[in-house]
């Protein structure tokens, strides 16, 4: 049972990216949104962590959210829109949001 | 068959809602007999606090909802053992039989509910 992971929270205020990328399982997903894409800034220990995640791992961003904060993001991530993030909901077995 | 919920409680108790809110998922599913598992996770863990006095926040006692959870049929409660290592507090006795798990078994954890929810 794979799950997709959603994180719409800064990870410099708090620990659920830490948390969240310490409980993932080994076919789960994360999809970063709104300030939880600050976790892609450069040269932040986030992004060393979101690196470092084993390949099977599928790292997904909302575009404009990433747009919007002109963050640089990895070439393993693969941005989405609004219609994306809703197939991939529907394709993982169950959404895990960190509220 | 229903499917199971795993709830997952990573709040502190008197900064904000979501501690409350996450016990009356857990109780509001435990009555109408849905599958419901229960974990404490980061500051979720000092809800189990027992000396608590929050009466002193003009708040009702939390302990006294989660002393509630077996009654109404929620069993399945546990507690990151990494987040009570953290503060200091995997030495606490808790009134509430709960299960320490470590990453691995939360993260299979997880795996084995239809649904999650975290607050």
């Amino acid at each position: 049972m794979a799950t997709l992971h959603v994180l719409s929270h800064s990870p410099f205020t708090d620990s659920r990216l830490s948390s969240c990328l310490r409980l993932l399982g080994s076919q789960d997903a994360l999809l970063l949104c709104g300030d939880a894409v600050y976790a892609l800034q450069a040269g932040s220990a986030q992004r060393q962590a979101l690196e470092l995640m084993p390949e099977a791992i599928a790292l997904y961003a909302l575009d404009e959210d990433v747009q919007a904060r002109g963050v640089a993001h990895p070439t393993r991530l693969t941005l989405v829109d609004y219609p994306a993030f809703v197939a991939l909901s529907c394709q993982y077995d169950k959404v895990n949001t960190w509220l | 068959m229903s499917k199971s919920l795993l709830i997952i409680s990573r709040q502190a108790p008197w900064s904000g809602p979501s501690a409350r809110e996450a016990l009356d998922i857990a109780l509001a599913g435990g009555a109408f007999d849905l599958p419901i598992g229960l974990l404490f996770l980061d500051d979720g863990v000092f809800q189990l606090s027992s000396a608590q006095q929050p009466g002193n926040l003009q708040q009702k006692d939390l302990g006294a909802n989660l002393q509630a959870l077996p009654m109404f049929g929620v069993e399945a409660l546990y507690v990151a053992q990494r987040s009570l290592a953290e503060r200091g507090l995997q030495d606490q006795t808790s009134s509430l039989a709960v299960e320490r798990l470590d990453d691995s078994s939360i993260s299979a954890l997880i795996d084995r509910y239809d649904q999650v929810i975290t607050l």
